[in-house]
């Protein structure tokens, strides 16, 4: 094995690893755009979802119990998101950023007697014998189970979504709420199925951030990256089979900036920090120097554009 | 005629109803909440009021924490006036004293009475060319303002915390990250004898004439063209990039000068997270004053109220200051809420 | 199916769309539903399948009062309705649209809905030649129609509800279309048509309701009634001075020359226009909607840079590439859609009649002159309620209209350039519109004037250009004789024209 592979498999691993959080939103809110809504609540859907997810997992001492009570928490804050902009109609980024603001001030809340605690959190694969095998071992004992779950998640999602006949309705509301109603569709309630699930979706990342990558809990922890990945779903251009590669560019950005920070490359480690940021601002934007929007489903269009 | 009179009569009804059904579900939200975590709301409501404004220290205290959310909110409600959703206040309001620092470091040996006025503008600057990264996308490449502002806040944010674990850190002050002390010059004229500064009466000049200038002047029917349906404005031979431009260019500095009035009246240095969430709750006041600069002043009295009770709470109730941060985003979902409600009739 | 209808009534604000309508359908009968524009035809028929719910009445349908809130239940009833604006959807492929409304879809769609096929089966029998994987944004309209068509009869509907089927179609697709509409009555279906031609009625209707102003004034059947009286009907008692064109000197100078213009809008373009239009002149744009009518017309009035070309107007260079004067008073603009295109809806009337002078105005402007400006102009062109402090969104489709007009019409411009500015206009709103279009056209401005109601340019216009894929596939003078020749144009066989 050259030197070059170890190097390379295993900035492979700490890429996924830092990705695997923002999969699972990403693929989420790409569902919730695809039917003609934009949360930008899930910056505080994760934060819920991290914090109680990290709860549970001090509580029972088991971390997929922590995966589950975050995603519920996730899904629970999404419904106000719901409420707001179907019910009472309100404006959808204004609605996002109440429920952000909320899912801040109950994750700090709740959260605050449980920074310092310490959680059993998941193993890796090391050691099991995978290590020797070329090339592909080492990257793959170097997985937590979070990690698979999001590689088998973002494909079964895209599967879903394109190959079957709720994909397909989900598909018909987002690009036209009303020729779906007179198709006899529902949009109101495929759009908050969609929100309920990029709740549930975004509050898993959450969880799998603090319960699994971090292993701690702090207030605001999540660090904009809900936000990021309201941005990369117009990378990915509303596709659920682009959601990984695009995950990987933020998880690529972070890993990197963690590299050269333990590098000590003579740059701060604060101003790499800012690369996660800078880079999925500039791939946002060569996205839409390229197509210019108009790969957007119809329905988000209208919301987008005002 | 009978219609316009019907519409006058709904108009001046209006901001009456709006106002008290919002204030009342924010109250039954927040009621609910405390009673959640195991509060008499009542009593809570109590400590709320006597911490926010029970005495002299307590309104000034409300009256620091207002001052940038003022600026931060009038920040918002300018770009609102084209329809454009800039969320960018907190980053501004990061590059505006990173600029304004700049001023105040480069010239300290020997702070003459430049250091002031040169201090403020090259803040005002600051945040202007910061909000512009965001503009510029929006105009030239349709990237959407919203994401844009949210994205650059982090970057604005991390920058000042680089410059003050590095190049800006005052030697002197052993492990804490922060610049030297700024030097009197740089400060704000204080009122009333308290940490309250002038710049809460620069917000309040400024909310004026903003809102004069936008409801009395022809480059306010502009943006109100603009906001209406930019495609009519276009047909009418206006220029959305351009109007969408200055107006982001103002907001950044209106910002820009609430951080750098923070950073050398209050803080007086330069240090990590001095924003603490003005930019957004600027953009929540924006919102709840439905882009109004006049409304916006009492609103952001209001909500700095609610935010100085934080430390209040902790000391007399034994709550976490985050519960203010929770009572921010119920009053948010609440204005949301009946607005939405009552205004879900009109054609979408 | 027997339907019955009794007493239906809805208002949209002050609007009484539909007024106490009777109506009753039975199976194996096409009734063609006659009216103008905005005379609640449309409506009706969308309370029936509801997309809109009534303020009164009752359906009853085989004896059996029913209620419908929702297209779901009207699908549930037997109700099929194809709609004058389409509910296809462009980014889906036409067998994506399909599988989408059926049953029987499976769970397991695969790829493009591949493994969808129940549902196919309407489309093709109607329509064989119509590709099922591709995107319906890739076919003709009329081909849309026919996916339209075979969605509705997807459900087996007992009666079918058509709206305005034959507007946006060629001859050939109409004829087509109207045999089909006679094999659906023979097969046992209700066919309601909702038109406003009499061709469609003498073609395959066997009963007429005629409604006007919300409420159906005349009943019988199809052979029996007279084609004048029809019109009369329809119209109503009102006296209908017909707005003409004058006659155009034969030397009349060209005012202005649209040469060579090439532009881009979205999903749509032109390419090498070149049209003069004389001094005086109306020249009437034919063809099917989507071959770059807008962007003519956005080009023509500076609203689009142009890729190559000019407009030059009384010898000077208005709109280039990378220039573009001032059009105020020299080129009045009234676009498709003013709801979108051309109104600020929260803004007052009076800011609204100023939108396109805003930069004459002083900088701090005085709210009472524009007030006292305003009022005259709305009372001046008819716009109900004259009251310049109201938000222009409040105002009917109508009134909309004729505010844009006010605006744009009240000078005297070089070059007008009118797309559908009738386009929902009861027959005398569309009257009083033609009669200031075509004043200002006697005063000596040059009118282009886009429409798809050929009968209208035919009557109105001097000379009429087809647009097709967004090149000139001819110019005629306006005469009935070439009717033939703007058709074929129309529908892209430009080797008609020997014809």
């Amino acid at each position: 094995m050259t030197s070059f592979d170890i190097v390379f498999g295993s900035f492979l691993v700490s890429a996924l690893r830092s990705a695997t959080p923002l999969v699972f939103v990403l693929v989420g809110e790409t569902l919730v755009q695809r039917t003609g809504s934009i949360n930008l609540g899930v910056e505080g859907q994760m934060l819920v979802g991290a914090m109680a997810g990290y709860g549970a997992a001090a509580l029972w001492g088991d971390p997929w119990l922590g995966l589950v009570a975050g995603a519920g928490a996730g899904m629970l804050l999404s419904s106000v998101h719901g409420l707001l902009t179907l019910a009472a109609r309100a404006n959808q980024f204004a609605s996002g950023l109440a429920v952000w603001m909320l899912g801040f001030g109950l994750s700090a809340y709740y959260g605050a007697g449980l920074v310092g605690r310490k959680i059993e959190g998941f193993g890796t694969w090391r050691g099991a014998g995978l290590d020797d095998v070329p090339v592909l071992g080492p990257i793959v004992a170097g997985m937590t189970p979070t990690v698979l779950l999001a590689l088998v998640v973002a494909p079964a999602v895209a599967w879903w979504f394109w190959r079957t006949r709720t994909g397909l309705v989900w598909r018909a509301v987002g690009e036209s709420p009303e020729a779906a109603r007179a198709a006899g569709l529902r949009p109101i309630r495929v759009r908050l199925q969609a929100i309920l699930l990029g709740g549930l979706l975004s509050g898993l990342g959450g969880a799998a951030l603090s319960v699994d990558h971090t292993r701690t809990w702090a207030e605001g922890m999540t660090a904009g990256r809900g936000l990021v990945a309201v941005g990369l779903v117009i990378v990915a251009r509303w596709n659920p089979w682009w959601v990984l590669p695009t995950a990987l560019l933020f998880g690529g950005a972070e890993a990197l900036a963690l590299r050269l920070q333990t590098a000590d490359a003579g740059v701060s480690a604060h101003l790499l920090l800012t690369l996660p940021y800078i880079t999925s601002l500039a791939v946002l934007t060569l996205t839409c120097l390229r197509d210019r929007g108009q790969a957007a489903p119809a329905g988000l269009r209208a919301v987008m554009d005002r | 005629m009978s219609g316009g009179t019907v519409d006058r009569a709904r108009a001046m009804a209006a901001p009456l109803g709006r106002p008290a059904l919002a204030a009342a579900a924010f109250v039954v939200l927040a009621a609910v909440f405390f009673a959640v975590i195991g509060r008499n709301p009542l009593a809570m409501i109590g400590v709320v009021l006597e911490a926010a404004a029970g005495d002299s220290y307590a309104i000034g205290e409300s009256l620091v924490r207002a001052t940038p959310i003022l600026l931060c909110a009038l920040a918002t409600a300018l770009p609102a006036r084209v329809g454009l959703i800039s969320v960018g206040a907190e980053g501004q309001f990061y590059a505006g004293a990173i600029a304004g620092t700049g001023t105040v470091l480069s010239m300290l040996p020997t702070p003459g009475w430049t250091m002031l006025p040169l201090m403020l503008v090259t803040g005002a600057l600051g945040g202007m060319v910061w909000s512009l990264v965001a503009g510029l996308l929006r105009t030239g490449l349709q990237v959407n303002e919203t994401i844009s502002t949210l994205l650059t806040n982090y970057v604005a944010a991390l920058l000042v915390t680089w410059l003050v674990y590095g190049p800006w850190k005052n030697p002197a002050s052993q492990g804490w990250p922060a610049t030297v002390e700024f030097p009197a010059a740089a400060r704000l004229p204080a009122l009333f004898d308290s940490r309250v500064h002038a710049g809460l009466l620069i917000g309040i000049a400024l909310a004026v004439v903003l809102h004069l200038v936008l409801t009395r002047t022809r480059w306010g029917l502009v943006l109100d063209v603009l906001r209406s349906n930019p495609r009519a404005g276009l047909v009418a031979g206006l220029d959305f990039r351009r109007n969408a431009l200055i107006v982001m260019a103002l907001g950044g500095a209106l910002a820009g000068l609430a951080g750098i009035a923070e950073t050398a009246s209050i803080q007086g240095r330069l240090q990590s997270d001095i924003a603490g969430g003005a930019g957004f709750s600027g953009f929540l006041v924006a919102w709840l004053a439905r882009n109004h600069c006049l409304r916006i002043i009492p609103l952001s009295l209001l909500v700095g109220a609610l935010l100085a009770s934080g430390d209040g709470l902790q000391m007399f109730a034994q709550v976490p200051s985050s519960v203010t941060l929770v009572i921010q985003g119920l009053l948010f979902v609440a204005v949301l809420l009946v607005n939405g409600w009552l205004d879900r009739k009109r054609p979408a | 199916m027997h339907l019955q209808l009794r007493s239906m009534a809805r208002r949209f604000g002050a609007n009484l769309a539909v007024d106490g309508v009777d109506l009753d359908v039975a199976g194996g009968e096409v009734l063609a539903l006659l009216g103008e524009n905005g005379a609640g035809k449309s409506t009706l028929m969308k309370l029936l399948y509801g997309v809109h719910r009534p303020d009164a009445g009752q359906i009853t349908i085989d004896g059996r009062a029913t209620r419908i809130d929702s297209p779901r239940d009207a699908m549930a009833s037997g109700i099929g309705m194809v709609f004058q604006q389409f509910s296809v959807i462009p980014a889906l492929t036409v067998r994506e649209n399909l599988a989408l409304a059926h049953a029987s879809t499976p769970w397991f769609t695969g790829r493009g809905a591949r493994r969808a096929t129940a549902g196919l089966a309407p489309l093709a029998a109607i329509a064989p030649e119509v590709p099922m994987d591709a995107r319906v944004s890739s076919l003709s309209v009329g081909q849309m129609q026919l996916v339209e068509l075979a969605k509705a009869l997807q459900q087996d509907p007992r009666l079918l509800i058509l709206d305005e089927p034959t507007a946006v179609l060629g001859d050939d697709e109409v004829r087509r279309l109207w045999s089909l509409i006679r094999g659906f009555a023979t097969r046992g279906l209700a066919v309601v048509l909702i038109t406003h031609k009499l061709a469609d009625v003498t073609a395959c209707a066997d009963r007429v309701a005629v409604m006007r102003r919300g409420r159906v004034v005349a009943t019988g059947a199809a052979r029996d009634l007279d084609a004048n009286d029809l019109l009369r009907t329809m119209v109503g008692e009102r006296d209908l001075a017909a707005p003409s064109t004058a006659p155009l000197p034969a030397d009349a100078p060209t005012r202005v020359w649209i040469r060579d213009l090439s532009a881009r809008g979205p999903g749509n373009r032109i390419d090498g226009v070149d049209l003069r239009i004389a001094r005086g002149e109306v020249l009437g744009i034919a063809g099917v909607s989507g071959h770059g009518q807008d962007v003519l017309a956005d080009a023509c009035a500076g609203v689009l840079s142009p890729d190559a070309g000019e407009v030059i107007v009384d010898g000077e260079t208005l709109f280039a590439p990378r220039q573009r004067e001032p059009r105020a008073g020299r080129v009045a603009y009234i676009p498709e859609q003013p709801i979108r295109n051309a109104v600020a809806p929260d803004l007052s009337l009076a800011l609204n009649l100023h939108l396109d002078r805003l930069d004459t105005l002083p900088a701090i402007p005085d709210r009472r002159r524009l007030e006292a400006d305003a009022r005259a102009l709305l009372t001046r062109f008819d716009v109900r309620p004259a009251d310049p402090g109201m938000a222009a969104g409040r105002l009917s489709g109508g009134n909309l209209q004729k505010l844009v007009a006010a605006r744009e019409l009240r000078g005297a411009p070089a070059l007008v350039v009118a797309s559908h500015p009738t386009m929902g206009l009861d027959l005398a709103a569309s009257a009083f519109l033609y009669h200031q279009l075509f004043a200002l056209a006697q005063a000596g401005s040059a009118v282009l004037w886009i429409s798809e109601d050929l009968d209208d340019l035919l009557r109105h216009a001097h000379r009429i250009a087809v647009l097709h894929r967004g090149r000139i596939a001819g110019v005629v003078p306006a005469d009935q004789r070439h009717r033939q020749t703007i058709g074929a144009w129309m529908t892209g066989h430009a080797d008609a024209e020997a014809a």
